[in-house]
């Protein structure tokens, strides 16, 4: 038990959430490479430490593939080809902590604890609401596209028609999940305006403060330099 | 419209449609984000551009929840879906704030149901994300050398300054307010032709 128990170690989702916000301020404030370099390290680190080793070489190549194009593949292309990518490379550089960051949540934490989380943040019941909601439903738009995709191909529906015949079920379906969503969350009771409680207790244990503390450093080096 | 009726306060079943149409309406704006990196002229144009597509998303969640704060909760959920993304800025948060409560007002005023307040609102709303390429006016300097720093390529940099005239900057913000407008009218063509019929409005 104890083995199993040091091998998975997991983060606190209010850590998690945290962490979001100072990989936010690293990315927006760094300018250093070796900072940059040094939270891309750590967090593939603390992704191995929760035991999600799969998603850790995924991001450890998705990186090397980032830096490599940005180095080595686009100054030898084409200047109109080197333009647009670079920006694209550049964007998903500054968004990739915070990537790690969300794909860590999302895949050692159920919705739930978050939400309890944001709780103990006071975030207002509302916005709780319909944040869950919005994350919830983009894996359903994707499915959706992908389903009026293929009706779309059946009927040979090209060209400008394509928005249309797009944005119109897309439309439908979401007012109808909309509707129906409404109402199982109305029968369990999302309307009750008393304190919600849950099974979920959260504990900050040493780990957490440890990621904390070293997630703070980083943050401060990056504002400094 | 019986649910607009019963109260003035945004209940579980506005906070579902909301969050919905918040999602369809990321999906559409951050498409956009990623394609401004093709030339600066899409990014300066990007508000106008994210106004035209999302017209019918943002009249239906307007047509369908029918209280106060509607547009401002959407606001917030975009603002954070960027904070996550790594995309946001202080800019961007003074201008979406602004744009929301001018939205709020405009359907204050209008009572919520009418054509013309809901468009006023959703102009005000696009105006929000003129957020993004504003620094590019504001702290010229300091901002051109910041995305250099970052690694922005030089050329993309040079073009962007030279576009980037003071005349641009009146077209930036006049623009998603005309194609916010043709937004709202393309979506009213959309209403009339399948929602109605649909039974969803």
């Amino acid at each position: 038990m104890p083995g199993t128990e040091i091998s998975r170690l997991r983060i606190d989702p209010r850590t998690g959430l945290l962490l979001l916000v100072l990989a936010n301020i690293i990315a927006f404030s760094n300018k250093s490479l070796s900072v940059e370099l040094g939270t891309l390290g750590l967090l593939l680190f603390l992704t191995v430490l929760c035991g999600q080793l799969r998603s850790a070489l995924k991001w450890g190549a998705v990186i090397i593939f980032l830096f490599a194009l940005q180095w080595y593949i686009l100054p030898a292309s084409p200047k109109i080809i080197a333009t647009s990518f670079s920006i694209f490379a550049n964007y998903a550089r500054k968004m990739l902590p915070c990537l790690m960051i969300g794909g860590l949540l999302i895949s050692t934490l159920s919705l739930r604890e978050i939400i309890v989380a944001l709780r103990s943040f006071h975030v207002p019941q509302k916005l709780i609401i319909s944040i869950s909601v919005t994350l919830r439903y983009f894996p359903a738009i994707k499915e959706e596209i992908a389903h009026i995709g293929d009706a779309m191909r059946l009927r040979n529906i090209s060209g400008l028609e394509k928005v249309e015949a797009t944005l119109v079920p897309l439309m439908i379906s979401a007012t109808n999940t909309a509707e129906e969503l409404s109402a199982a969350a109305v029968t369990r009771g999302i309307e009750n305006p008393a304190k919600k409680t849950s099974l979920i207790q959260l504990k900050m244990c040493c780990f957490d403060w440890i990621v904390l503390t070293v997630g703070s450093l980083f943050t401060v080096v990056a504002l400094i330099f | 419209m019986s649910q607009s009726t019963n109260g003035k306060m945004l209940k579980g079943r506005d906070l579902i449609t909301v969050g919905i149409f918040s999602a369809i309406y990321f999906v559409i704006n951050f498409i956009f984000m990623l394609m401004s990196g093709f030339h600066p002229m899409i990014w300066i144009l990007m508000p106008a551009l994210i106004a035209l597509f999302t017209g019918v998303p943002f009249m239906l969640m307007c047509a369908k929840v029918q209280k106060p704060g509607a547009v401002i909760l959407m606001g917030l959920i975009t603002g954070l879906l960027y904070f996550v993304t790594g995309q946001f800025t202080v800019v961007i948060l003074a201008t979406f704030a602004v744009g929301c409560i001018l939205g709020e007002i405009a359907r204050a005023v209008t009572k919520y149901n009418s054509y013309i307040g809901n468009t006023v609102a959703f102009a005000m709303f696009s105006i929000g994300m003129t957020g993004s390429p504003l620094p590019i006016w504001i702290m010229r300097e300091s901002f051109l050398a910041q995305i250099t720093q970052q690694g922005m390529p030089a050329d993309y940099v040079a073009t962007l300054e030279a576009v980037s005239s003071p005349a641009m900057l009146i077209v930036m913000v006049v623009a998603p307010l005309v194609t916010a407008v043709i937004g709202a009218f393309i979506a009213k063509g959309m209403f009339k032709k399948h929602f109605t019929k649909a039974g969803i409005v």
